[in-house]
């Protein structure tokens, strides 16, 4: 056990990056996934439709694809005879010809994903408003997008607060799979430290028992932060 | 004065014809009550006068403007047409002060403190200056409804629509609200009630209108109606909900 004990603080630095990540990444996915919800429901078909394809894609394929397209998919892109990069991959020589940075890519990559079940965790939310209550808002003589604003997205907050939280908590332990374009998260850290001193059970339990104390910390903080504005919402 | 002046309304929803052709005249002032068996198309008719519903076909006129024309501001409209909702539609996010601000602010573009001072003075109207700081869900039924009534007045419509206000409520609750509306009769605004209460409908309404099927069947003053009904429909929905 002294390998964990004393290397805590690495696997500890790791955690950190793990969190970084994650909390930039779910503020771009909310930003990106307020505009999803909305254009899911918008009256605009080829709002609606742009919004669909975007959600379709990046809940209807593996996230780990996802985050290799933004990798090497992006650069190469950007022209500069990137192929060979593919070539590379498989031998590991990919980490220091890529364009984009790995922490870069892992926040394009996260945050596009985020968008896509933020989006649809806000489009639920939205349309769990009861519609009387935009047409309260209309008879006052509200536009449509101030009833949205003052009315209808102030209760929708609310009632996402417990799917965010879950989808935040899964994010989180998804940034795992970042080990494969070497950012040096939490589980990066685990592998790094296995490979000098060999004790993959040791390592690999702390590094899940570091994970499952970030995940239960945010999800005790979810329960409070539903509980605390729960006070005011009529169901 | 005719503030609304409605022609060949026709209203489907899907396959589904609710409204079959409404004229209407509101005269300025007026207290109309509209009647009439469940699902006949009442609250349908309501809610095309305000546009929450849009019409099929035909037109509706409110102070000269063509409410279906495409070019028409109907969030300006919509601001002198209060309307009340059967099922209250409160913001629970927002007291009951907060309530009554919102659209004064938002729409009007008031400053807070007058807003604020207009919102007490409706609520001390309405009989619950001591609630200005309660949420909706620490309010009963009826006292929720007042608060309603008043966020709609607030607005100063120039004409309010009822929905069936008091079809959600404890029976020891109705006696409030209809109170509250009563009050209401007594100021020279445009009144439009759906309602079941039959006693009040003639106590307080210039004309009544009985529906049916989204027609308009028989209208007529309350004493005529009530008493000496001449369509054999409204006799027999009458017998039926004034035993
Ligand atoms: N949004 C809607 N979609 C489909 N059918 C509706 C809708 N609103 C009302 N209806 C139907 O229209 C008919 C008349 O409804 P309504 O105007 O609410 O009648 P009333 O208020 O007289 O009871 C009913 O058959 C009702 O089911
Ligand atoms: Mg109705």
């Amino acid at each position: 056990m002294d390998v964990v004990w004393h290397n805590i603080p690495y696997l500890l630095i790791g955690a950190v990056t793990t969190l970084k990540i994650s909390l930039i990444a779910v503020t771009f996915g909310i930003i990106l996934g307020l505009f999803a919800g909305m254009g899911r429901l918008s009256s605009n078909k080829l709002v609606r439709f742009l919004a669909t394809c975007y959600v379709d894609f990046f809940r209807g394929t593996p996230l780990l694809v996802q985050i290799l397209i933004v990798y090497f998919g992006l650069p190469q892109l950007y022209g500069q005879g990137q192929t060979f990069l593919f070539i590379h991959f498989g031998v590991g020589h990919a980490v220091t010809t890529t364009q984009i940075s790995d922490f870069l890519a892992a926040i394009i990559a996260f945050s596009l994903n985020s968008g896509a079940y933020v989006g649809e965790i806000f489009r639920a939310g939205i349309q769990s408003i009861e519609k009387g209550q935009r047409e309260a808002a209309l008879s006052l003589g509200m536009t449509p997008s101030q009833s949205m604003r003052y009315v209808i997205l102030p209760q929708a907050f609310r009632r996402v607060v417990p799917p965010l939280g879950n989808e935040f908590i899964a994010m989180l332990k998804d940034t795992a799979l970042l080990t494969v374009i070497g950012v040096e998260e939490l589980l990066r850290k685990g592998e790094i430290l296995n490979s000098n001193y060999f004790k993959p059970f040791q390592i690999f339990l702390s590094v899940a028992f570091i994970y499952l104390i970030m995940t239960l910390t945010f999800s005790r903080f979810v329960d409070y932060t539903e509980r605390r504005l729960g006070v005011h919402d009529h169901n | 004065m005719t503030i609304i002046k409605v022609r060949g309304l026709h209203k489907s929803f899907g396959h589904l014809e609710v409204l079959r052709g409404i004229d209407l005249d509101v005269a300025e002032g007026e207290k109309l009550v509209i009647i009439g068996p469940s699902g006949s198309g009442k609250s349908t008719l309501l809610r095309c006068l305000n546009q929450l519903e849009e019409a099929t076909a035909g037109s509706i006129e409110f102070d000269g403007t063509e409410l279906t024309a495409r070019k028409t501001d109907l969030p300006k409209v919509r601001e002198h047409i209060g309307m009340v909702f059967q099922s209250f539609n409160l913001f629970p996010h927002k007291n009951a002060t907060e309530n009554i601000t919102i659209a004064l602010l938002k729409v009007k573009g008031m400053e807070k403190h007058e807003a604020e001072r207009r919102a007490l003075a409706l609520l001390d109207k309405v009989g619950l200056s001591d609630k200005a700081g309660s949420y909706p869900q620490e309010l009963s039924g009826g006292q929720q409804q007042r608060v309603a009534i008043a966020r709609a007045l607030a607005m100063q419509p120039r004409v309010m629509l009822f929905d069936e206000p008091t079809s959600a409520l404890d029976p020891e609750m109705v006696g409030e609200v209809l109170e509250v509306m009563r009050g209401l009769t007594r100021e020279g605004m445009t009144l439009i009630f759906v309602t079941h209460e039959m006693k009040f409908a003639q106590e307080v309404g210039d004309r009544v209108i009985f529906m049916d099927e989204g027609l308009i069947v028989e209208e007529d003053i309350p004493s005529q109606i009530f008493t000496n009904p001449t369509n054999a429909r409204t006799r027999s929905f009458l017998s039926r909900v004034m035993k």
